[in-house]
This record gives structure tokens, C-alpha cells and sequence, in this order.
């Protein structure tokens, strides 16, 4: 079956100029209250009232959705690091143990008599 | 079972916006009798009452400025006339009506009649032809995108008609948490275009759940890999913007977007799958979020109600909404190589038919589920139990080898 040709539109058909939309305004409004659940570095500077065309509405719209998606990656990032910290804390408190059983042990020998040892010929 | 059905295990819809039925397929009356489209009689009066024909005169971009509106008084003018009687009857003759309210011009009012011809849509026309078209697709609310789209993610919009913050509260989990939290696990994602588009509507679970997230690339690449979740959402470009491999046209064909762009967008999107290990386990849905203020004949019929109510100040009609009548008929396409060629489907859907036909497909039995959706029909029949042959539109026996390719 011969492939059907479809047409691509023309260079004029792109225009970040165009006056943003009253669907694009809503989007920037609900990502605008999503960003200001964001923790404070991860917020733009953009005043989203000042957003006229699609041009700048995507660019906000880029930066509010990317730093959902960092804020995330972080977080999950700390998770895993706050792991290995804990058992570096049950290691040192076993580590701790073992040296308390070793200087009990050491402690005990050196109290016991010491033991003679006769056929070396050694003096007591 | 049908093996249409049986190898089923991935449902894909893209959601197109603000089009509708005639204008985009209407053209398609001529070649298909059984495609309710556009006939010569057809006409709404302009303000001087005057009747105004539809015609094949619409173009891809720069006509239908300033966007029709759309908005749940606008849609209420369209489908009523003007008539605001308590018994009215709706008749589809508002449209050249409300369009004039926009700029007072009488001669622009009328290309809110105008209809693409066939030949202009290539992708949609024969995409329509070749698989199941939608005679009785509509919109779930007479209104605006917003609480459109609600009804594909959620089955309902939560009584909102109007394009405000919707805070979603439970009972009603959207149709990806419902997967994802099933047992077994189920596998959903919504493909945005990119970070710039972003999407148009679920900002809270993007916030939540960024995990549920793609781009088209990666939506691209899980086709060629054979890596597609059990149900996939596809959002357009919504804007034109720049990026570092170049330009990005708004794909989205919401009015002043180019329609050409958008119909390259989706022929990428069916090549992808035509061409994916696993085109003979996928159907995908083409539809559009509502008509935009384009006319369209059809009488939206009523339906059983919401358990909301949209009061007559959240209406801006002075008349209160309980979701009991649907919006105005969309373009909607069911691709499936197991689609008999020629299928035109008469039954009545709407957006709730989305999480209704998934749910259903995926989970079986699952509540809680808004009125709405509970009464909605679905368009893919559950693969358990006995399939009622008349409904199930995956029907051939074997899988079609002469479905269409588009050079992109």
C-alpha cells in the first residue's frame, strides 16, 4: 500500500508571539499553585501576570514542571542516602560492644596467677 | 473470546482539542452515507436570520479568530438558539448567534459554519474510514476544556463547569491511580508532549505522582520497544515554543493552532504503534476534548445525571446544571487492526466512556465510581466472560495486513 503523504505546515505556522490563550492562562494559574508548594529554591521568579504570549507561558510552564520533577528526584535521593547512615550508627554501637568484651576479657587474664613453668627450666 | 480482544493488553488515547464532528468529519458524508455528516440542508441563521449554509471552506490556520467561544453560557447559546424557556428544545441553531456576540461582524459569524474538506485532513479522514468512527461521540458537558478532560481522567468534574482549579477530594481516584494501586499492579502513564507543554490538567498528580509522567519521545521509544503501559493518555502540544533542537508548533489544533501540525502529530503517533511489536495488542483511541464552539447538527442527547449540581451563578446562565444533558458531538476513532474496515459505531459516548471502558477492561468490577461513568458504555468490551458480538468492534478473525501508512 503506497504510503499516504501528509503535509507539514508552513514556518508562519509558528508564532511564540501569539497571545496566550485562555486555556494557556488556566494552565499557568494551576501551575502556579503548584509551584507555591514547592519549597522556596525550587520556585521561579516569574510573575505570572506578566505572561502574555505562548512563548513565555512555556517557558514558565517548562521551569514549574521541571522543578516538580526535581524536587521529587531529590527527595528520593535523600531517602536512600539517610539509610546507610543509620546503620553506620548500629555498626559503631556493635564496634563499641566488642571493644567493652575485649578490655573485660584482657582485665580478667591479667588478675589471674600467673602459670610456672618448670620444665623450660625457667625460674618461678 | 475474539483474538482481537484476547490479545489485547494495551488501551492508548489521545485527546485532541476544541473541533468538532462536522468540521472535521463531516466532509465524510459524501463518501460513507452511514458517517452522519454534513448534508446541504444544514444551516443556522445569522443575527439578520438569514440562514447560513455549512461549507467545505475551512482553513488550517488564521480563520476562526478570535477563538469561538466555548464557554458553558456560549455552548448553552449554540445548542438552544437563545431560547432560555423552562421547556426549550435544543436545536443546534445558535452557533452564527454566539459567534457574532465575539466581534459584531456579521460576514466573520458565518465561518463558524465552515467545515474542512476531505482532502485537508488526510490522516483523520482516512483514519476515520479505515477503522470506527464515532457518529454519537460528545463532549461529557456543554462547556469548556477543563471539566472536558475531568471526565476522561476522573469520570466526572466534580460539579465544575467553568475552567477554575479543580481540587480533586475523593470518593473518585482517576483512572491511573486506580491501575497502578490495583492487585494485581496494572501500569499507567499520561505522555506529554514535552516539559514546555507539560499537562493540561492534572497538575496534583503531577505533583504527587511525577513517576506517571513521560514525554512523546519517551512515549516514541516505549512503542519501539515494546514497552507501552496497559493504558496510556497522550496530551499534545499545547503551545509554540522553542526548544534546542529547534521549533515546537503547537500540535493540539485548538483554534489559532495549525490543523496541519496537529494531523502530522497524529499520524507520528499511529505509525508508532503500526510499526511497535505490539500493534496487534493495541487499540488507540483518537478523540476530541470538545467541539470549541464549531457547529455541529447533532442534538446532544440528555443522560443520566451527576451526582453534582452546578449552581445557576456557576453556570453564568441563571440556570443550574445537573450534568444531565452531554456536550456536543466530538471527532472519535477506534484504530485496531482487528477493526473491520468501514465500521461506523451509533451508540452513545462520551468522556466517561474512558475510565468506564479501561476500568473495566483492566480491573473488572471496581468502585467507587461517579453516576456518570457507572451509566456510561464503553467502547472496548471486558475480555472476561461471554463478548457480545454486536458490541465488540475488535471482531475479525484474523488481523487486517492492509491497514494504511503515512509518509511523515
Amino acid at each position: 500500500m503506497v504510503a499516504i503523504q501528509v503535509p507539514r505546515p508552513p514556518k508562519s505556522a509558528f508564532n511564540p508571539n501569539r497571545p496566550v490563550s485562555a486555556l494557556l492562562k488556566a494552565q499557568v494559574e494551576y501551575l502556579h499553585e503548584a509551584e507555591r508548594r514547592l519549597p522556596l529554591r525550587y520556585r521561579s521568579e516569574t510573575y505570572i501576570n506578566a505572561i502574555k504570549t505562548e512563548g513565555e507561558a512555556s517557558e514558565y510552564i517548562r521551569e514549574v514542571t521541571e522543578a516538580i520533577h526535581n524536587a521529587h528526584a531529590e527527595a528520593a535521593a535523600a531517602r536512600v542516602r539517610v539509610v546507610p547512615k543509620r546503620r553506620a550508627v548500629i555498626e559503631i554501637a556493635a564496634v563499641a560492644d566488642e571493644r567493652a568484651e575485649r578490655k573485660r576479657a584482657s582485665t580478667a587474664k591479667k588478675r589471674r596467677p600467673r602459670k610456672t613453668t618448670g620444665e623450660s627450666g625457667r625460674k618461678k | 473470546m475474539p483474538p482481537g480482544l484476547d490479545k489485547l493488553q494495551h488501551i492508548v488515547v489521545l485527546m485532541m482539542e476544541n473541533r468538532s464532528f462536522d468540521h472535521m468529519l463531516g466532509s465524510l458524508k459524501a463518501v460513507n452515507p452511514n458517517i452522519d455528516g454534513v448534508t446541504p440542508n444544514l444551516s443556522n441563521p445569522d443575527t439578520n436570520g438569514s440562514p447560513v449554509p455549512a461549507q467545505a471552506l475551512a482553513e488550517f490556520q488564521a480563520q476562526l479568530q478570535p477563538d469561538p467561544d466555548h464557554h458553558f453560557p456560549a455552548v448553552d447559546l449554540q445548542i438552544f438558539g437563545g431560547d432560555t424557556s423552562p421547556n426549550r428544545k435544543p436545536n443546534m441553531q445558535g452557533f452564527v448567534k454566539s459567534y457574532f456576540n465575539q466581534q459584531r461582524d456579521l460576514n466573520h459569524s458565518q465561518k463558524i459554519m465552515y467545515y474542512f474538506a476531505q482532502k485537508d485532513l488526510p490522516v483523520l479522514t482516512t483514519l476515520a474510514l479505515e477503522f470506527a468512527v464515532f457518529n454519537r461521540w460528545f463532549a461529557s458537558i456543554p462547556g469548556p476544556t477543563i471539566c472536558n478532560r475531568a471526565f476522561a481522567h476522573y469520570g466526572t468534574s466534580f460539579g465544575r463547569v467553568d475552567m477554575n482549579l479543580i481540587y480533586i477530594n475523593e470518593p473518585f481516584k482517576s483512572i491511573y491511580d486506580r491501575l497502578i494501586g490495583a492487585t494485581p499492579k496494572h501500569t499507567s502513564k499520561l505522555y506529554y508532549y514535552d516539559t514546555a507543554s507539560s499537562t493540561m490538567e492534572i497538575t496534583n498528580l503531577l505533583e504527587h505522582q511525577p513517576e506517571l509522567f513521560g514525554t512523546f519521545p519517551q512515549f516514541l521509544d516505549d512503542c519501539a520497544k515494546g514497552n507501552l503501559p496497559d493504558y496510556a493518555f497522550i496530551e499534545p502540544n499545547f503551545n509554540d515554543h522553542d526548544t534546542d533542537s529547534g521549533e515546537e508548533v503547537a500540535n493540539d489544533q485548538h483554534p489559532d493552532h495549525n490543523v496541519q501540525a496537529g494531523e502530522l502529530f497524529m499520524a507520528k503517533i499511529y505509525n508508532a504503534i503500526k510499526t511497535s511489536p505490539l500493534w496487534p495488542n493495541t487499540a488507540l483511541l483518537i478523540v476530541y476534548d470538545e467541539h470549541g464552539g464549531i457547529y455541529d447538527h447533532v442534538v446532544p442527547p440528555a443522560c443520566k445525571p451527576d451526582q453534582f449540581t452546578a449552581s445557576a451563578n456557576d453556570t453564568g446562565t441563571g440556570m443550574p446544571f445537573a450534568f444531565d444533558r452531554l456536550g456536543v458531538r466530538v471527532p472519535a476513532i477506534l484504530v485496531s487492526p482487528w477493526i473491520p474496515k468501514g465500521t461506523v459505531v451509533d451508540r452513545v459516548f462520551d468522556h466517561a466512556s474512558i475510565p468506564a471502558t479501561v476500568t473495566n477492561f483492566f480491573l473488572g468490577d471496581y468502585s467507587p465510581r461517579s453516576p456518570r461513568e457507572i451509566n456510561a458504555d464503553v467502547f472496548i468490551e471486558p475480555n472476561a466472560g461471554p463478548v457480545d458480538a454486536a458490541r465488540n468492534l475488535l471482531s475479525l478473525s484474523t488481523m487486517r495486513t492492509d491497514c494504511p501508512d503515512f509518509d511523515v
